[in-house]
C-alpha cells in the first residue's frame, strides 16, 4: 500500500495549483504588507510572520497570470527559507496515493523548473507547483 | 509506401496527418491550461488515464495571433460545430491537436523529402504535399516540436 501525500490546493484566476503540506506553515489573510523597492518584482513586499519580517511572492507575477495579487496569504517554507504566497484562495486538502505525472514534453520550455508535475483531483487536473523552482 | 492519413481543416486549409498508431477523435474541450508553457499549447488534457499535451494548430501554424506571452495561450473559443481533438502517436510521443473540422481517412503515398516552402504557414512541420482530387493536402509532422527549447 502507497503512503498517502497530502496536497494544499489553492486556485490562482479559478485554475487549481498544489503545494505539499510539508512545506505548509500556515493559511491567513495578508496584512500590512511593507513595500521594498530592493526585491524583484515577482515580490509584493515584505510582511510580519511570528516576529520576523518574510518575502510575499506574487503567485500571478510568477506564473504570469492576469489580475489582482490575490487576497489569500499561505506561509510555506522552501529551501530558501520561510516566505509568504499571495494567492486567490486556499481551497481544500487532497489526500493522494497518486505519483505526479511529469508534465509531457513539448509543453514548457524545459529549463522551466516550476512545477513538479500533475495531479489528478477527481475529474479535473491539478499542477503541483515547485516553490524551489521560481525563486530568485 | 502507402499510409493511412487523417485529413482535417484548419482556416479552410486541407491537412493530414499519418496515423502511427491509436487514434482518438472527440468534440473540443477546453484543456486545463499550464501558465508559461509554449504559446501554442491549449494545456493538458487526460484521456484514458494518459495525459496528453494539445498542440492549438492553427496558432502553431500561424494562422492566429499568439496570446500575451506565458499566460494560457488561446482563449476559450466556445462550442463551434465540427471544432475537435485528434489524439495522436507519432513515435513514442502521444498528443493532442485542436483542428477546426476533421474530414476523413485516406490511404496516400508517403513522402521522403521534405516540401518546398508553402505560402502562409510554418514550414517547420511541413511534410509535403499531396493531392486528392485536385485539393491540395498539407502534410504535417509533430516530431520537432519535442526537441524544442
Amino acid at each position: 500500500m502507497d503512503l498517502k501525500t497530502r496536497y494544499l490546493i489553492i486556485l490562482l484566476q479559478g485554475e487549481s495549483f498544489a503545494i505539499p503540506i510539508t512545506s505548509l506553515l500556515e493559511i491567513t489573510v495578508p496584512r500590512n504588507i511593507q513595500r521594498d523597492p530592493k526585491l524583484s518584482e515577482i515580490f509584493e513586499g515584505k510582511i510580519e510572520y511570528r516576529g520576523t519580517l518574510i518575502p510575499v511572492v506574487n503567485m500571478k507575477k510568477v506564473l504570469k497570470l492576469p489580475g489582482n495579487p490575490g487576497t489569500g496569504l499561505i506561509v510555506i517554507k522552501s529551501s530558501k527559507g520561510v516566505l509568504g504566497l499571495l494567492v486567490d484562495a486556499a481551497k481544500e486538502l487532497l489526500e493522494t496515493a497518486q505519483k505526479p505525472v511529469p508534465i509531457p514534453r513539448g509543453v514548457l520550455n524545459p529549463s522551466l523548473n516550476y512545477y513538479v508535475g500533475i495531479l489528478r483531483n477527481r475529474d479535473h487536473l491539478v499542477l503541483l507547483l515547485n516553490e524551489d523552482g521560481f525563486l530568485p | 509506401m502507402t499510409s493511412n492519413y487523417v485529413l482535417f481543416r484548419i482556416a479552410a486549409r486541407l491537412f493530414g496527418v499519418k496515423l502511427q498508431g491509436a487514434i482518438e477523435i472527440m468534440a473540443w474541450q477546453r484543456s486545463r491550461a499550464v501558465p508559461l508553457s509554449y504559446s501554442y499549447i491549449e494545456g493538458v488534457m487526460e484521456y484514458r488515464g494518459v495525459i496528453y499535451p494539445v498542440f492549438h494548430l492553427a496558432q502553431l501554424l500561424g494562422f492566429s495571433q499568439p496570446g500575451p506571452i506565458g499566460f494560457t495561450a488561446p482563449q476559450d473559443p466556445g462550442p463551434v460545430k465540427g471544432r475537435s481533438i485528434i489524439l495522436l502517436q507519432e513515435g513514442d510521443k502521444s498528443f493532442g491537436i485542436t483542428v477546426d473540422s476533421v474530414v476523413k481517412m485516406l490511404p496516400l503515398e508517403d513522402v521522403s523529402a521534405p516540401a518546398a516552402d508553402v505560402k502562409g504557414i510554418n514550414t517547420k512541420l511541413v511534410r509535403g504535399i499531396r493531392f486528392d482530387d485536385d485539393q491540395e493536402i498539407i502534410l504535417l509532422s509533430f516530431e520537432r516540436l519535442f526537441h524544442a527549447g
